[in-house]
């Protein structure tokens, strides 16, 4: 069984060294505009930095891989195009992308740069998965974040590329791509824009030690003294409904598959993925240092145990949960 | 408040440093170079206000009773927030576990957040020190200003 590779997120030139340095194998960034789904303010690269960051990796023998990953707008095309030429001329070893428009462009513009599917595209089907690879030459997708473990297996059986699925980080509740919840709030989503939850719509009070906190006016949630804290997400708000308070979509929860590595070894997935390129270079140290020991201990047939239990302070919420890849209300 | 003259001379000094050496970094920051944080040590009698401006920029210490003034006002123990400034600890970790509090613009939080986490710096170069003294030099102002605060106060009681 070949050894899986460890794609963590890099918000920064710094972070990128960072996630390096701590043993990932490749790490996935983004240009400093609305191409990509982490367009917040004061992260991400210029063409430049971008370049000379490739040129770091690959120094050192790891890969860089871009995310133009959004969806592009009517009559701006132009930028994604552009995001992709600056990705080809940095010398990434792929881009990620979603729109289709954009991967027909990158097909034709840029023929031997590699082609990702983002997880935004939500393939989680043989039919699908084919298809992209077929006409525009994917030669990697990224799993939505709603597949068990043996379906991911099935899925592999089926299908003539690789697979990365995520295993730490974030989570989104809806099917990937498709979240309007953030739009409608503030009129600009994770899917068009690069950003859920804009951070000139989200407001915190803080009173008292109690908590609240707003997105565009509308109250989010609020968090008692000393209790966890979440994201200002629409999807995360606690609500009333019934007489009683509760998370109606998601709960403030992060994505720890680690103990599950061994299985989507044995389902075929090539590459497992961090998310949270707006973390920083803490984050991605401790991450990636977590999972580079988990796979090595993998590859030597070890248990990865011993190290499961080291990034429980990172989460949100300060819950943990293995997702979807384990379908325990199923 | 007798030597908040010198401690707000020292720090702006190194702000200004740090500009002239790093002005990419100020880059980042995009429309919140005029901005005015509040950096708010828990339980200390005085406040930090940070306007960044490039090359002009400003550090003043103020008494925490202040009306809350500037754009954002960020909150948690000071190590917590020396961990932010110098990328450290994990500012969303920190945000879950309540150690953070932020309030006011959180756009303008958020540009100055990763602002400093591609910049690399550390409170060394804030103090225009060799970057191997970094984790002596973050104990040391650690001390220093917890010092400079508690004998202010006393004096102002």
């Amino acid at each position: 069984m070949a050894s899986i590779e460890l794609v963590c997120p890099a918000g920064s030139p710094a972070m990128l060294r960072a996630a390096i340095e701590a043993g990932a194998d490749s790490v996935y960034c983004g240009l400093r505009d609305e191409t990509n789904a982490r367009n917040f303010p004061g992260l991400n690269f210029s063409p430049q930095e971008l370049k000379d960051a490739a040129d770091w990796a690959h120094g050192r023998g790891a890969k860089v891989l871009v995310a133009i990953n959004t969806f592009a707008r009517v009559g701006a095309v132009d930028i994604w195009r552009a995001s992709v030429d600056a990705a080809a001329r940095a010398g990434a070893d792929a881009v990620i992308v979603a729109d289709l428009g954009i991967l027909a462009y990158a097909r034709d513009a840029h023929p031997d740069l590699r082609l990702h599917l983002s997880v935004q595209a939500a393939a989680g089907s043989v039919d699908s998965i084919d298809y992209y690879a077929k006409t525009y030459g994917v030669r990697r997708v990224v799993l939505p974040r709603v597949l068990s473990a043996p379906e991911i297996a099935a899925l592999n059986r089926q299908i003539s590329v690789e697979t990365e699925a995520f295993v730490f980080g974030g989570l989104c509740v809806m099917a990937e791509g498709r979240c309007a919840l953030s739009s409608y709030a503030t009129g600009r989503s994770p899917n068009l824009s690069g950003v859920c939850s804009p951070p000139e719509a989200v407001a915190f009070e803080d009173h008292q030690g109690q908590l609240t906190s707003r997105l565009a006016g509308f109250t989010l949630d609020r968090f008692e003294a000393g209790e966890a804290a979440g994201y200002p997400t629409l999807c995360k708000g606690r609500f009333q409904a019934g007489g009683e308070a509760s998370y109606l979509f998601e709960e403030p929860t992060s994505l720890n598959a680690m103990e599950l590595l061994a299985d989507l070894a044995k389902a075929g997935v090539t590459a497992v993925k961090i998310e949270g390129r707006q973390r920083g270079k803490a984050y991605v140290a401790r991450v990636a240092a977590a999972f580079r020991a988990a796979l090595d201990a993998l590859d030597r047939g070890e248990s990865t145990q011993p190290y499961e239990r080291l990034l429980s302070s990172l989460a949100e919420g300060g819950r943990e949960t293995a997702g979807a890849y384990r379908k325990t209300w199923r | 408040m007798a030597l908040r003259g010198p401690v707000e001379h020292l720090l702006t000094a190194g702000l200004r440093r740090a500009a002239r050496r790093r002005p990419e970094i100020f880059d980042r920051l995009d429309g919140f170079q005029d901005a005015l944080f509040v950096l708010a040590p828990d339980d200390w009698p005085v406040v930090f206000e940070l306007r960044p401006c490039a090359g002009r920029g400003v550090v003043r210490v103020v008494r925490a009773t202040a009306p809350m003034a500037g754009t954002a006002r960020i909150r948690g123990p000071l190590t917590a927030l020396l961990g932010l400034f110098d990328g450290s600890i994990d500012a969303d970790a920190a945000f879950f576990s309540r150690s953070i509090r932020v309030e006011g613009d959180v756009q303008a939080v958020m540009a100055l957040h990763n602002a400093l986490e591609a910049a690399e710096l550390t409170v060394a170069d804030l103090l225009g020190l060799p970057a191997p003294a970094s984790g002596v030099a973050n104990a040391s102002l650690s001390m220093l200003l917890r010092g400079l605060a508690a004998r202010d106060a006393r004096a102002s009681a």
